[in-house]
């Protein structure tokens, strides 16, 4: 391939120049002591080299919190809320997070497309970068192998030596003008393409399963051990559900109506008022959240809307893992319908 | 990069501050609403479709539209004072200001009800959306066969519209069914749950529509009771009550398996319905 070349030592002269054109945001530990992507003041606390971020960069275009309007009490008026364009240059983003956000633009365009997060998002360039799989990526069983290029503007991928600078866009390419540092690049880059969690099967074959798993006894198994507790809602990627809240301000003359993130693994995700709750059981959410993961969605896109970034399983203080959920659905998909060709029988026949 | 499509898109989440124009007490639970949108908009609502009421400080609910399109200049909710919302709602006066959004989602398929018999069937509060079909079907009579109405509350006290209700039954036009789950001294019609007038109608069941609306528990023993009366399920819409929050299909509070409920109900085609789990 055909690329430009970024050695080690050019890194934070490449980051300076990115930030002397625009606004970047990259991985740092220093702010929170995990990583989080941050605005970037200083080039040298940028980690490149990171397994996952704690929460991805949909919390850009898709904040905790935001505010939708305020109003004033006393004439029931309100004032429309003006949403910033986001301006920015993300740096170091890895492909599953850039496949989340893809999967956010599809909710978010589609079906009354959302002024809020496609403004916020409209501006933003992105540079992504490869990376090691831990024990917990499983990317590449739902189709993002670790140097898929989609969606990015640049895209660096680790060589011993420092990086392949990879253009993909007009916009990438704009990025680097006037940055000496680089050099032409002609030949092969090593591809890091060893995961060491993966799903037993590709979403073809995954829709079948989810067809015939609604009630499959893992869903009570699972809820004996969960806790309700939303974290992997919290941290995943591609959850984009929200509630809306008034807020009054201290003096009961105004307030404003604000939007937050919701879980729809918290008990009264489903409540209406007179107190039903729908989904009143815990093996009921959690089916419902794996089933919008691989069911719900994927049967209208075709494609999973889970990206493998093994979030929900690590944060999970119950040690709940998304890859074994799905891939014991797979085997009991398979036990049965061995069972059901009658290439066996059961023993008890 | 996403590029909006001409410029400025449609904002989703602005209320339009409207009116209260009057207020009727029905029950100790039950209020009705007429409510005017600025200039005297109509509201352009399907008979079985929902607005968003948003009350500043304190949110906003999904409330069915009571009235029927052909209402014009006001449109009409009747509203159960059951969460915060609603107790505030009970709370205010004609000329106090609301803000509405929308219509939202599917309304009852009229043009799949044209020429058909309209069996209506309501449980409690279930008749609110329902009159907004049945006062279509009134105000455009010739369009449609019989209107048959079956209408169920706990007792006496709970009947909701009880000058429309005599009304209904005085008309010619319409075959009226009422019934309560206990009497009291004044009772002297029907007593016994909802289902039990259905064994003694009379259907013409090809060419006969249902429309059916209640509490949940409802919807098993009248269902059973239409199927054993041998009317095809295809001929069958309900609507699902359920928490929307956003009413544009963002929000995911109302999601039902694929469907959200604010964009592909609250009415929905029996035969849709049994293919969704957990809905009924």
């Amino acid at each position: 391939m055909k690329g430009m070349f970024l050695s080690k030592e050019s890194v934070v002269p490449f980051i300076e120049h990115l930030a002397s054109q625009q606004k970047v945001f990259a991985p740092n530990k220093k702010v929170h002591g995990s990583i989080t992507f941050e605005e970037v003041n200083d080039a040298n606390d940028v980690v490149l080299n990171y397994a996952r971020a704690l929460l991805s960069v949909k919390k850009y275009f898709l904040p905790q919190r935001e505010t939708l309007l305020k109003y004033k009490l006393d004439d029931n008026s309100f004032e429309k809320q003006e949403i910033e364009q986001v301006n920015a240059i993300f740096l170091g983003v890895h492909n599953y997070d850039l496949q989340a956000v893809l999967k956010l633009d599809y909710n978010f365009k589609n079906n009354n497309p959302e002024k809020n997060y496609l403004k916020r998002r409209e501006g933003a360039v992105f540079v992504g970068i490869s990376y090691e799989p831990d024990n917990f990526h499983f990317s590449q069983s739902v189709g993002i192998d670790p140097h898929n290029t989609n969606g990015f503007d640049l895209f660096l991928h680790k060589t011993e030596e420092g990086f392949v600078l990879e253009v993909l866009t007009k916009s990438g390419e704009k990025l680097l003008d006037g940055f000496g540092e680089i050099s032409e690049f002609q030949g092969e880059y090593p591809r890091n393409e060893n995961f060491n969690a993966s799903l037993y099967a590709p979403q073809s074959k995954l829709k079948e399963v989810f067809a015939n798993s609604y009630d499959n006894p893992i869903w009570k198994e699972m809820a004996e051990k969960c806790v309700g507790c939303g974290t992997c809602n919290l941290t995943c990627p591609t959850c984009f559900c929200f509630n809306v809240e008034d807020n009054v301000g201290i003096t009961l003359k105004d307030g404003s109506r604000d939007r937050h993130l919701d879980g729809c693994m918290l008990r009264g995700f489903t409540e209406v008022a007179g107190g039903e709750i729908f989904r009143d059981e815990l093996a009921g959410r959690m089916r419902h959240r794996i089933y919008r993961k691989f069911k719900y969605i994927s049967d209208i896109t075709g494609e999973p809307w889970c990206v493998g970034c093994g979030r929900c399983t690590i944060f999970c203080p119950a040690g709940i893992s998304i890859v074994d959920i799905v891939n014991r659905l797979v085997s009991d998909y398979d036990k049965q319908q061995v069972l059901n060709e009658g290439q066996m029988t059961s023993v008890l026949d | 990069m996403i590029k909006t499509k001409n410029g400025e898109l449609k904002e989703l989440y602005y209320p339009t501050i409207s009116e209260i124009t009057k207020i009727e007490k029905f029950t100790d639970k039950e209020k009705w609403f007429e409510i005017r949108l600025p200039n005297g908009d109509d509201l352009q609502h399907q008979p079985g479709q929902f607005v968003e009421v948003s009350l500043f400080g304190i949110g906003e609910a999904p409330i069915s539209v009571t009235s029927s399109p052909t209402k014009k200049g006001a449109f009409e909710l009747c509203v159960r004072e059951t969460g915060m919302l609603t107790e505030v709602m009970h709370r205010m006066e004609s000329g106090d200001k609301i803000g509405i959004r929308g219509p939202f989602g599917q309304g009852y398929d009229i043009d799949a009800m044209k020429g058909k018999d309209i069996l209506i069937i309501g449980g409690g509060i279930g008749i609110v959306p329902l009159r907004s079909l049945i006062n279509y079907v009134i105000d455009n009579r010739q369009d449609f066969g019989k209107l048959i109405i079956c209408y169920g509350a706990k007792t006496p006290d709970e009947l909701l519209y009880p000058e429309e209700l005599k009304r209904w039954e005085k008309d010619d036009n319409i075959e009226f069914h009422l019934t309560v789950d206990q009497g009291d001294e004044n009772w002297s019609g029907n007593v016994g749950v909802i289902t039990t007038l259905i064994p003694g109608l009379k259907l013409d069941l090809k060419n006969t529509i249902a429309a059916v609306t209640g509490p949940p528990i409802m919807y098993k023993f009248v269902l059973l009771s239409l199927q054993s009366k041998g009317l095809p399920d295809e001929n069958v819409y309900m609507s699902l009550e359920r928490r929307m929050k956003c009413g544009v299909g963002k929000c995911g509070h109302c999601q039902i398996n694929h469907s959200y409920v604010c964009q592909d109900g609250p009415v929905y085609h029996y035969p849709t319905l049994k293919t969704m789990e957990e809905a009924i």
